[in-house]
């Protein structure tokens, strides 16, 4: 199945080279096929698929898929057996490699930073094979070092001196110098330690938001791709095309039992990350106020069938107060209280809400926004959530959506 | 050289060869005896030092500092250099003064692959020894030795091929070996005599070099430690 | 034959009237080192190129050389001598043969030393081949091959030394002149001199290399002690680069 491409042509993104308009498609890859001498089975068999401009497109699938050939295949640094890699409405082939590539950045697991230049060298280097003047070098390389969260005093020294974090910034950085419009990226963040991995991940969403950049983007990790896609391609043993669309769209509704698999029995689970609590409707809750009675305190509980109640004062939600812990108070306010462990912001995903919820004595995800009492959620509101929110319930593999 | 080869068969066949002082199976000896004694030597001078200093852990400047002066002095100039002192104190031509040469020359690659070797034996197999009861001479003998052994065996076969090769030289300082008949030869044109004894070096030297690594192969079966 | 008398050990006086003999073995030897690590530079390097092209190649070629570095200089002269007869001809050929396992080595291994990341992420940033040897491949070889001329270099000028058999001059020309007079008190002079300048002069050469390599490898750290390895065809990973005479 897979994606759908072009919307109405627009005369200002044609490209003049081949008379083919490229709206919003920024590479179109067409039957490309790799096959490597002595392998009855080709590497990549026949993939079509298309990455719209300004997308990250993740290419997801087990070992020996083909989906690293596939990327080496849009730079060329793997040649095609069959088939077209259309950049921008240009074949990639007509232009000689090496300056194709001066065009697209390109982004490996290890870095590949050269120990033998500075990391402003390192940087600046396809600006200068372009042919940049000094001073547009030495600008450009200022303004990446602070997107990419780069020290100024990393810059002169060498690639050795830095941490596997650090590197992996530098590359991006490279990679982005000469402003391609296309990015290139091969396991990117497979070689950092977990810690390193997240965070680069979310600088990676934030320059995005920034930058706009076409990126291709090759993982084994699923979670990764859940995390940083607008779109994925699931690819099969062959380089095949299982699934490709909005993680959102593969979590609901995988097309085979190979797609459901690779994306982990957690479906559900993997979907609430997607999701934040500000796309949930909250519930007031059990809560009462500190200068409420005892009595009206059970009644609410009682009432919600709960066995402990928040308090409140004012705006602010003070903590809760057990069953147990009103006997014998004469008020509210003397009741032992304790704070609630989950409290989250409505920014947070309700993966992340979940797991407070599952962990916490009261069951209950707080939402706060600046100590100011939202709301509550609960498990029941998750599940509504999700199928509310996003528009349709989890789907049975196969299944078409209602 | 069509006829320096024609040249040397004469020679061979002739009694000259094989005959007398100046026969090659003599000279031959000459050479071996002398190989062996600066090999004996040097072992017995540089592996008891070197393993010492490698157990206790100190004297890496000292390593590499025989290495590079031993690299940058000539071995023609150290067997030329023996000479004069050795008649100054009358020891005469000829053994002596190439006996000594070959030791000074001999040492360094043993003793620095010695000390290199002991030196690098892991720090966690010595400590589990001595933690048995191993007292340091034991441990000296007993474990770090054998496990330095690959690398003690490779100085030894550098060395050994260098002393072979230049107790050659030893002819210029008159001693009676296969080297004579290459610098008579050179000089008078002898170019039979000249081309066997060149021959005969070489093999010897190629032999000394392939007999060592047989040894390390039978010794030391395992893979031999890369050099870092 | 006499025994030397005691006299002194070095005359200077005779040195500083023979001042011009010093300066003419002085050029001979460098000239000689000159040649000879200059052709062995280019051959070396030629030879490098086709056993990184053609993989196979490099064992035999390596074995070569190691067999040539086996066989004893004063007899590879004799041998060569024969055929091409005295003079400069067979011991630049000698020395030649001398430096081509070191430099082979490692130049072959400089070269493979560079990391494949480097080379992948040089190749998809868009430097064309030749460019990519040039700006990555070779700075990064650069210290293995600095190394190498370096060793080949201390190693020819004590070589040079022994084709005073052939004819040659040089230093060991002083050396061999001084063992011919023994009798004479120049004779312990001469011998000294003509040793003591080759190691001068090797030194000298030595720290020269040191500094050209820690100015061209401004990222590099220093070598580390290794033991001395025989020089056979090992893999490449096992170069011993050596330390230098004046590493601490």
């Amino acid at each position: 199945m897979s994606d759908a491409a072009p919307a109405v042509a627009d005369e200002a993104d044609a490209s003049p080279a081949s008379g083919e308009p490229a709206p919003d498609v920024a590479i179109r890859l067409e039957t490309l096929t790799k096959r490597y001498p002595g392998s009855a089975v080709p590497a990549v068999d026949h993939l079509d698929l298309t990455i719209p401009r300004g997308e990250l497109v993740a290419l997801v699938g087990p070992s020996g898929c083909g989906k690293t050939t596939t990327l080496k295949m849009i730079n060329r640094l793997v040649e095609p057996t069959e088939g077209t890699v259309w950049i921008e409405g240009t074949d990639a082939r007509t232009l000689p490699a090496h300056q194709l590539r001066r065009g697209i950045g390109y982004v490996i697991q290890q870095a590949g930073l050269f120990p033998h230049r500075t990391v402003a060298d390192n940087i600046a280097t396809v600006p200068k094979l372009l042919g940049w003047s000094r001073e547009r070098v030495h600008e450009r390389v200022d303004e990446l070092a602070e997107l990419l969260g780069l020290d100024a005093d990393l810059l002169p020294r060498y690639p050795a001196a830095l941490s596997g974090g650090q590197q992996q910034r530098v590359g991006v950085a490279r990679a982005l110098a000469a402003d391609p419009p296309v990015l290139l990226m091969d396991e990117p963040y497979s070689a950092v330690d977990p810690i390193v991995r997240a965070r680069l991940q979310d600088e990676l969403v934030r320059l995005q938001r920034q930058v706009h950049k076409t990126i291709v983007l090759v993982t084994h990790d699923i979670d990764e791709a859940i995390k940083l896609a607008d779109r994925i391609a699931i690819l099969r043993a062959g380089g095949h095309l299982e699934q490709v669309g909005p993680p959102e769209e593969l979590l609901r509704a995988p097309t085979s039992e190979f797609v459901a698999d690779f994306l982990g029995d957690d479906r559900g689970i993997k979907r609430l990350s997607l999701i934040t609590v500000d796309d949930v409707a909250l519930r007031e809750g059990p809560v009462v106020g500190m200068t409420d009675s005892p009595a009206t305190a059970r009644a609410v509980m009682a009432d919600q069938g709960v066995d402990w109640v928040g308090v409140r004062d004012g705006d602010r939600l003070l903590g809760w107060v057990g069953a147990a812990d009103l006997d014998g108070e004469p008020t509210l306010a003397t009741a032992p209280r304790r704070p609630f462990r989950a409290v989250f912001t409505p920014g947070t995903t309700l993966k992340a809400a979940l797991d407070g919820i599952v962990t916490s004595q009261t069951r209950v995800a707080v939402i706060e926004d600046d100590q100011r009492y939202l709301g509550m959620l609960t498990l029941d509101d998750l599940a509504e959530g999700v199928t509310e929110g996003s528009g349709e319930p989890l789907e049975a593999v196969g299944e078409d959506a209602p | 050289m069509g006829d320096a080869w024609s040249d040397m068969w004469t020679y061979l066949g002739s009694d000259a060869a094989w005959t007398g002082r100046n026969g090659l199976p003599l000279l031959l000896w000459a050479q071996l005896k002398l190989a062996f004694a600066a090999m004996a030597i040097a072992t017995v001078l540089a592996i008891p030092v070197a393993a010492f200093l490698g157990h206790v852990r100190r004297g890496t400047l000292l390593a590499v500092s025989i290495v590079n002066i031993g690299r940058a002095v000539p071995t023609y100039g150290v067997v030329a250099l023996v000479l004069p002192f050795s008649l100054r104190w009358g020891f005469g031509l000829g053994f002596w003064p190439t006996l000594v040469a070959l030791v000074l020359l001999a040492i360094p690659p043993i003793f620095t692959n010695t000390y290199t070797g002991v030196r690098g034996v892991p720090a966690d197999a010595v400590e589990a020894a001595s933690g048995m009861g191993m007292r340091a001479r034991e441990l000296l003998r007993k474990v770090e030795v054998p496990a330095a052994l690959p690398l003690i065996l490779t100085g030894l076969r550098v060395s050994a091929v260098q002393v072979m090769a230049t107790a050659t030289l030893g002819a210029v300082v008159g001693y009676r070996c296969l080297g004579t008949p290459i610098v008579i030869g050179m000089q008078r044109q002898n170019k039979g005599p000249l081309l066997a004894a060149s021959i005969l070096v070489a093999a010897l030297a190629l032999g000394t070099d392939g007999l060592f690594a047989l040894v390390q192969r039978l010794l030391v079966p395992w893979r031999r430690q890369p050099a870092s | 034959m006499t025994l030397l008398a005691s006299g002194p050990l070095i005359d200077w006086e005779w040195i500083g009237e023979h001042l011009d003999v010093i300066r003419a073995a002085t050029v001979e030897h460098l000239q000689l080192t000159a040649i000879a690590v200059g052709i062995g530079f280019a051959l070396s390097m030629a030879l490098a190129l086709l056993a990184l092209q053609w993989r196979w190649s490099y064992p035999l070629l390596a074995g070569f050389c190691s067999v040539l570095y086996s066989i004893p200089s004063l007899a590879l002269f004799g041998i060569l001598v024969p055929i091409t007869g005295l003079g400069t001809v067979p011991a630049v050929i000698a020395l030649v043969g001398y430096t081509l396992l070191i430099l082979l080595r490692n130049i072959v291994a400089g070269i493979e030393g560079v990391p494949a990341p480097v080379r992948e992420a040089a190749d998809g940033m868009g430097f064309e081949h030749w460019r990519r040897l040039a700006r990555v491949d070779l700075p990064l070889a650069l210290p293995a091959i600095i190394a190498g001329l370096r060793i080949a270099t201390v190693t020819t000028i004590g070589l040079v030394t022994i084709t005073a058999y052939v004819g040659l001059g040089g230093y060991g020309d002083l050396i061999r002149e001084g063992l011919r007079r023994q009798s004479a008190p120049q004779a312990s002079t001469l011998v000294i001199l003509g040793t003591g300048l080759s190691v001068v002069m090797a030194v000298v050469f030595d720290l020269l290399f040191v500094g050209v390599e820690h100015l061209a490898t401004p990222w590099a750290r220093r070598p580390r002690l290794a033991p001395i390895e025989p020089m056979e065809p090992v893999p490449v990973a096992a170069i011993p680069a050596g330390g230098s005479l004046s590493d601490g």
